[in-house]
């Protein structure tokens, strides 16, 4: 393995960043709760309620991910590895559902499914498996876009079939990929809130409703510390059984491979343009409805809600204007997969290097696992007061998404980077070249496709989420998802039809944010390594 | 290795966190008895036009927070203070906040926080005392609510079940007219609550139930359950997704606020319907006070309590129907007509001493839980 000089290092910004913003901030608000005896918090630990939804929660979890994984892996392959009209906008589009504050997506399945399914169980796991989506295919699909085809065409030109190829070849060479979007999947659906809460009934609860209910309700921080405590661990527990269960892989690729068309074989043509039109109508109904929403009144179709965006609640302190939002929305986006980019990229390198520095892309994950009501009330102790005040500065919501979304371009670039070709490096060091140049001619091809594609995942979380936007924000300068949810908080025609039309603007938006960093990470990955 | 050490300081802290118990926040309320009781704040230089120096006040509050531009405009305008308002989610939230943060806050005044989370947050020492004097145009019942001249009531409104008159009149039934019709066969299915353990006008009907029947609040929940109440885990779906008087559902009574018909009326599409076709059941509301209160610990407090006294005066409090739909505690503020048209005047409205919500509510939660089975 050829070393550059740096690499030893490179885990110094990511875990600066996670000490700043979560390890401080944790421990501070631990030591606000903490004293008294600890034995009344051990029988919490131990009460039943608390194990029954942990159980329950953890089912629920296994179910939604096994469905994103049936549903997600057809259209990752699809997308990530043929060349036809609209790929990039297919690709894009999975992105949608995954931005969409979780209202809006569990009221537009509500209206769609709500006849058929009753609330519970069914219908939170369709949900979960629909919002996530956009984990299998971006984090599947940028290794899958690194698989050189050949090996799969080399095996079935020594006799196997496609299937045989399939599972012998691609597969395994998959396997990093899929164990880290599933353990991803697996934590969203366990860590649910929003969709649980209005789609759920009594047997789909999670921990992080509870934790929810202990603290903004009860004011039981103890109680809330414990079930904390519990989905800390195993969720962490989790990210660490999917990265272990992705350690060794045996596919190597040497050369960047390129994308095929769709051959002429019109079997091939139907699985290809079948699967990107389920793609498509399971990501557009939801969508289309939303769309429609924003047209309709009780009187028919109606322009008014489109019209009045830029009136509503204008001279209020509840809204800037909605342009402003927008400015707003996008730049914590901006910032957001800038920041989660450097961070998690770098944290996912550390991987490559030698002793236990690499343990930083585990620490890395951690996010994931910390309740939201816990990260929100603890950046706002930290750094919301002095001697640490970023409250007036416009950083704390960008950081808080940064901190969810580091764990996304973790679980994008370590899968891989474990499967690019490490002996690229030591090729090209053998040619004379330096560590760092030798290092780069390895992964650099890999870093650049799958650093940009996070990012672009980040920005995305940014532009959707809403808990710590709405625990951060300054009034005045909300973010759309804040905007929508509040409108939906009130009565009336015009609050439904402003946030339906205010959630279509989100949908555009996204596309286009994922669109052109998709076109960078593709213009960038031509050049030849 | 220092990761190591990363790992350690993380495990540790958690394990920390999860050893604590109820001591929370200390009580560090009783040290703020040296304030200024607001004389800085009426004597405004005379001679200078502008403002005095400026200084900025952070006002926290929760995500429906909202007031007209120009009245803080102005009041900047008038005092030299600089209104910064920050949000800390919804108002279950903000006040936890709040007491994690007690002694040391975030901000400098806290509004928005109600009766049901009131007696939690003086406990913890949230607030220092500040009386108002403005408290003496506050409406009677609401004038001595104030625990003890630690918040001042800002404004109030009243959690009721709406009803959607048209879907009624459409199946022939007459509206019901109390707590106890819900309970009826003519009702069967068609009532939808929202989660109290998640949800705050949820909480004040479940509050509600609790101070009609006293101990035999179960078994009404019992009946409700029986006729095919729905639980829904927010206001927005109870009334947007379920509700067919406010959006798709076909439920036509909801948990809501009183306000709820003329809020129909203003969020309408142009031109506004003359009359909304919602009214409220008036029988069975629970009244939920807001409060405003210096945060102890404020290194600001003389403009702090001028925020307070301007929540109060004549101009916010006419401004608070429209922007939040809830009513002003300010006596005698006009109402926008809209409102008087509208907004059901509650008579009798229901209500629990904050202490005994703050010693009980875990246990009501947990039986209310096991009634409905959730």
């Amino acid at each position: 393995m050829i070393t550059p000089r740096w690499l030893p290092w490179v885990w110094l910004l990511p875990a600066g960043f996670l000490a700043a913003f979560l390890v401080y901030p944790l421990v501070n608000l631990t030591t606000t709760i903490a004293g008294g005896s600890g034995a009344a918090a051990l029988g919490r630990l131990m009460s039943t309620g608390l194990w029954q939804v942990t159980a329950l929660a953890a089912l629920q979890a296994t179910i939604s991910t096994v469905l994103a994984l049936v549903v997600g892996l057809p259209i990752a392959n699809v997308v990530t590895r043929y060349r036809f009209r609209g790929r990039a906008v297919a690709q894009a589009l999975v992105t949608v559902p995954f931005v969409l504050p979780t209202v809006v997506v569990a009221l537009a399945f509500r209206t769609l499914l709500g006849s058929a399914l009753p609330l519970g169980f069914a219908l939170v796991v369709i949900a979960h498996a629909y919002v996530n989506l956009a984990v299998v295919v971006r984090i599947v699909g940028a290794q899958w876009s690194q698989l050189d085809p050949d090996l799969e065409n080399v095996a079935r030109t020594l006799g196997a079939t496609r299937w045989r190829a399939f599972a012998d070849i691609t597969l395994p060479s998959l396997r990093p990929a899929v164990a880290s979007s599933a353990a991803v999947v697996f934590v969203f659906s366990f860590t649910s809130l929003g969709i649980v809460l209005i789609l759920g009934d009594a047997l789909t609860r999670t921990l992080e409703s509870q934790i929810l209910r202990q603290t903004a309700v009860l004011l039981d921080f103890p109680g809330a510390a414990a079930s904390a405590l519990v989905q800390l661990l195993l969720v962490t527990g989790v990210l660490l059984l999917g990265a272990a269960a992705g350690r060794r892989n045996p596919a190597r690729r040497m050369r960047p491979p390129a994308r095929r068309p769709v051959s002429r074989d019109p079997w091939a043509r139907l699985g290809v343009y079948g699967t990107v039109t389920i793609a498509y109508a399971i990501v557009l109904a939801p969508v289309l409805a939303l769309v429609a929403a924003s047209l309709r009144s009780s009187s028919g179709w109606t322009l008014a809600w489109w019209s009045s965006i830029g009136s509503v609640d204008a001279g209020t302190t509840r809204l800037g204007s909605p342009v402003a939002a927008l400015g707003t929305s996008l730049g914590f986006a901006l910032v957001t997969a800038t920041v989660a980019g450097i961070v998690g990229g770098l944290a996912a390198v550390a991987v490559l290097a030698p002793g236990r520095v690499r343990l930083v892309s585990v620490l890395a994950m951690v996010p994931l696992g910390v309740s939201a009501a816990t990260m929100g009330l603890g950046l706002l102790l930290a750094f919301g007061r002095p001697p640490t005040d970023l409250r007036g500065t416009n950083l704390l919501v960008p950081i808080a998404h940064a901190l969810v979304a580091v764990p996304l371009v973790v679980a994008v670039v370590m899968p891989a980077l474990r499967s690019a070709d490490g002996r690229l490096a030591l090729l090209a060091s053998t040619l004379g070249a330096r560590p760092t140049r030798a290092f780069l001619t390895a992964y650099g091809p890999v870093l650049r496709v799958v650093v940009v594609a996070s990012a672009a995942l980040a920005g995305a979380v940014s532009l959707g989420e809403f808990g710590a936007a709405s625990f951060l924000t300054r009034a005045g300068a909300p973010t759309v998802p804040v905007q929508i949810v509040r409108l939906l908080g009130r009565p009336g025609e015009q609050s439904v039809g402003v946030a339906a039309a205010l959630s279509v603007i989100l949908v555009a938006l996204t596309l286009a944010l994922v669109l052109l960093v998709d076109r960078m990470g593709q213009s960038r990955a031509r050049v030849p390594a | 290795m220092k990761f190591r050490a990363f790992t350690t300081i993380l495990v540790g802290g958690l394990l920390l966190t999860a050893c604590a118990s109820g001591n929370s926040a200390g009580s560090a309320a009783g040290s703020a008895a040296g304030s200024a009781a607001g004389s800085a704040a009426g004597s405004a230089p005379s001679t200078a036009p502008s403002a005095p120096a400026a200084t900025t006040v952070r006002l926290l509050t929760h995500d429906s927070f909202a007031v007209s531009q120009d009245l803080i405009d102005d009041f900047t305008k008038r005092t030299g203070i600089t209104i910064e308002v920050v949000t800390g989610g919804d108002a279950g939230t903000m006040v936890a906040g709040a007491v994690l943060a007690a002694g040391a806050p975030t901000a400098d005044v806290l509004y928005g926080v109600d009766n049901t989370l009131l007696a939690r947050a003086t406990s913890a020492g949230v607030f220092t005392p500040y009386t108002s004097p403005e408290l003496d145009s506050v409406t009677p019942p609401l004038r001595a609510d104030t625990a003890g001249g630690l918040v001042t009531p800002i404004d109030y409104g009243d959690v009721c079940v709406n009803i959607d008159d048209v879907s009624l009149a459409d199946k022939g039934i007459a509206a019901p007219t109390s707590l106890d019709d819900l309970t009826k066969p003519a009702y069967k299915d068609m009532l939808v609550v929202e989660d109290p353990a998640t949800s705050s006008p949820g909480l004040a009907f479940l509050l509600a139930t609790i101070a009609r029947y006293g101990d035999a609040w179960p078994d009404y929940w019992t009946r409700l359950r029986d006729n095919g109440v729905l639980v829904s885990g927010s206001w927005t779906d109870a009334y947007e997704g379920q509700f067919s008087g406010g959006g798709t559902g076909d439920r036509p009574l909801v948990v809501s606020y009183a306000t709820s018909p003329p809020a129909e009326i203003v969020y309408a599409e142009d031109p506004k319907p003359t009359k909304p076709s919602t009214s409220v059941l008036t029988d069975g509301c629970y009244r939920q006070v807001e409060y405003a209160g210096v945060l102890a610990g404020t290194s600001n407090e003389a403009a702090a309590q001028q925020v307070v006294d301007w929540l109060l005066s004549e101009p916010v409090q006419a401004d608070v129907p429209l922007s939040m739909f809830v009513f002003p505690a300010r006596e005698g503020t006009a109402l926008p007509q809209v409102f008087t048209d509208f907004a059901a005047t509650v008579d009798n409205p229901l209500q629990l001493p904050p202490q005994d919500v703050a010693d009980n509510l875990s246990d009501w939660l947990a039986q209310w839980g096991s009634v409905m089975g959730r």
